[in-house]
């Protein structure tokens, strides 16, 4: 096994932790801010991927577009979902939600079957990012580089956004405890909104960076969705640092596991997580007693 | 019993054993009744222990998978494809079961859920063992003794017979001190911790007694089907239980039983008018959300008192 090999398929892993990342960190928010799991997450990801499809195959041949307005769409999209039906489920216990997302995830999905068939569409690597660049040690694809990047500079943005600025503690703070937000005489259903918005467009734009280098068909987002569980176990339940160190972790290990018995690439990960909750149950960030 | 209880009771098994005969198939019927089974099972968790498992799925098909290797590879015999499958499935439960069990709330859901994906991916790449994505097939039906089980009404009425003992078993395990302490631990967890219980304990036992149920019907579902889809698996199993579980009304034992039945039916007269059942199921789903939440159960008793 070459040292180049390893090295590419390190890379790899970064790639598919990446997407893990943008989809954990949704995940993460929504259930910080709800204590449901959106099982729906997956499917709204294969929206995304599908409408960058619809986008560029039959509206604007432009995958910079689609790359931008597909996820302003989702989240749109997100708010309305919350505002029309979500809202009305809060004062229930968290399994009428789970139950409603887990019926939105088979709509979508056989929806998406229904207009585009279930054997999947085709999607190229956008032109200006095509080809490779040499990065002194290896030559690696442009675009797999510039998903890196731009992941990268989305995790940041997030992490500053609910850090640094003040709607972004208002979210937090709901997420510690919404009732006391709202007696503070702010209105936490706007906040409930945004925080679905937000984790609906980052499924979306995930989707959009998966179409050209996954399968873009009806059920990608399924098991995938599954592993951002494991990311999110991981990680720590409602730590987004713990979000995106997670999404890599899991991305490496597979990206090992290919390297060392490809058929267990996706076992080995369920192996970890089990492990790992051995020693640290709450996984890396977790805090006591949230949600539990 | 209660005489409006023995009533009830003895109208489900009037209808249970005419069933077979007034469904559109017999399969069908059966289907009905692995899935009732594989409800109830699933209510002990969530009912009666509070624990929102997304993992049952690994234990249905632990068990089919095991009766399918073991009548395919081991011996054709039935009742040790049977056992097989219980034992496995226990296994599977003990082993997922201590290791999420002292997660709580949807932590223990997440959890659940992905040690159930890492069952899925192994019969998956296992394909020496399991057959991978095409599933286990040709799994043989041998007779039972001299019962032939080739016949779809023999095999009916056996999965009748092991369906009714183990829903029995079950209504026991639930009035018995497990099960009443397990009620307890659900209503509130820090008294009865504090009165002494050990939590984990209770809920452990809770979780295994179920696994293994949920592989027996695992089981029969390998013998009705003659083959192990990979799908029986897959996390979406697991769903289909929950969502059972929870339209039937949870916690009432034989609620989840009224939400399988419902939901096999439905789901095979929609896929008769379309292919697209997944998206009619899922809207049902959605739709189940904001219509009946005490599920048909609670549906029932509020018509029954509306008419006293």
């Amino acid at each position: 096994m070459s040292g180049q090999f390893i090295l590419v398929q390190l890379f790899n892993g970064l790639i598919l932790g990446s997407l893990y990342v943008l989809l954990a960190l949704g995940l993460c928010i929504i259930f910080g801010m709800l204590g449901i799991i959106n099982f729906a997450h997956g499917a709204i990801f294969m929206v995304g991927a599908y409408l960058a499809y619809t986008v560029t195959a039959y509206l604007i041949p432009n995958f910079w577009v689609a790359l931008v307005c597909v996820p302003i769409g989702m989240a749109l999209g997100g708010a309305l979902l919350e505002v029309i039906f979500l809202r009305r489920l809060y004062e229930l216990p968290p399994l009428y939600v789970m139950l409603f997302t887990f019926g939105l995830m088979l709509v979508l999905q056989d929806l998406i079957r229904m207009i585009f068939g279930s054997m999947g569409v085709p999607f190229s690597t956008p032109a200006a990012l095509a080809g490779a660049v040499n990065l002194g040690f290896m030559h690696y694809p442009t675009y797999r580089l510039f998903l890196i990047v731009l992941t990268a500079a989305v995790s940041l943005g997030v992490w500053l956004f609910l850090t640094r600025t003040k709607l972004g503690g208002l979210i937090r703070a709901g997420t510690d405890n919404p009732r006391m937000v709202e007696a503070l005489g702010i209105n936490i259903s706007r906040i409930i909104t945004l925080v679905v918005a937000l984790g609906t467009g980052l499924a979306g734009l995930a989707g959009v960076l998966a179409a050209p280098i996954q399968n873009v068909r009806p059920l990608m987002g399924m098991d995938f969705l599954v592993d951002c569980f494991v990311v999110v176990v991981i990680g720590g339940m409602g730590s987004l640092g713990g979000s995106i160190l997670g999404g890599l972790i899991v991305g490496e290990i597979i990206a090992v596991g290919v390297m060392v018995w490809p058929p267990m690439a996706n076992t080995l990960i369920y192996l970890f997580m089990a492990a790992f909750l051995l020693v640290r149950p709450r996984g890396l960030f977790g805090r006591e007693a949230f949600h539990e | 019993m209660p005489r409006s209880q023995a009533y009830v009771l003895g109208s489900f098994i009037v209808l249970a054993v005419l069933f077979p005969h007034v469904a559109p198939y017999k399969a069908l019927a059966s289907e009905v009744l692995i899935f009732a089974l594989f409800a109830m099972a699933y209510d002990l968790v969530l009912g009666y222990g509070g624990m929102l498992s997304f993992g049952h799925a690994a234990f249905f098909g632990i068990g089919a998978y095991t009766t399918g290797i073991i009548l395919l590879r081991v011996t054709p015999s039935i009742p040790l494809a049977l056992v097989g499958a219980v034992v496995f499935s226990s296994l599977a439960a003990l082993f997922v079961g201590y290791a999420s069990i002292r997660r709580h709330g949807i932590y223990f859901t997440m959890v659940t859920l992905a040690f159930a994906q890492m069952f899925y991916f192994i019969a998956f790449k296992w394909t020496g063992l399991t057959g991978g994505d095409d599933g286990l097939q040709g799994v043989p039906r041998p007779d039972l003794g001299p019962l032939s089980l080739h016949s779809e009404t023999h095999l009916y009425y056996f999965i009748l017979a092991l369906v009714a003992v183990s829903m029995f078993v079950i209504v026991r395990v639930v009035n018995s001190p497990v099960g009443t302490t397990l009620q307890a631990l659900r209503e509130n967890r820090d008294r009865a911790m504090s009165v002494g219980y050990n939590v984990d304990r209770f809920r452990l036992i809770a979780f295994v007694i179920s696994g293994c149920f949920s592989g027996l019907a695992g089981g029969l579902y390998a013998l009705m089907l003659n083959m192990v889809p990979l799908g029986a698996l897959h996390w979406t199993t697991s769903g289909e239980v929950v969502v059972m579980t929870i339209t039937g009304g949870m916690g009432s034992l034989f609620g989840p039983v009224l939400g399988a039945v419902a939901i096999i039916l439905l789901r095979d007269i929609i896929s008769n008018y379309t292919e697209s059942w997944s998206f009619f199921m899922g809207l049902i789903f959605m739709g189940a959300v904001f219509g009946f939440r005490g599920g048909i159960v609670g549906l029932l008793r509020s018509t029954i008192a509306r008419l006293r």
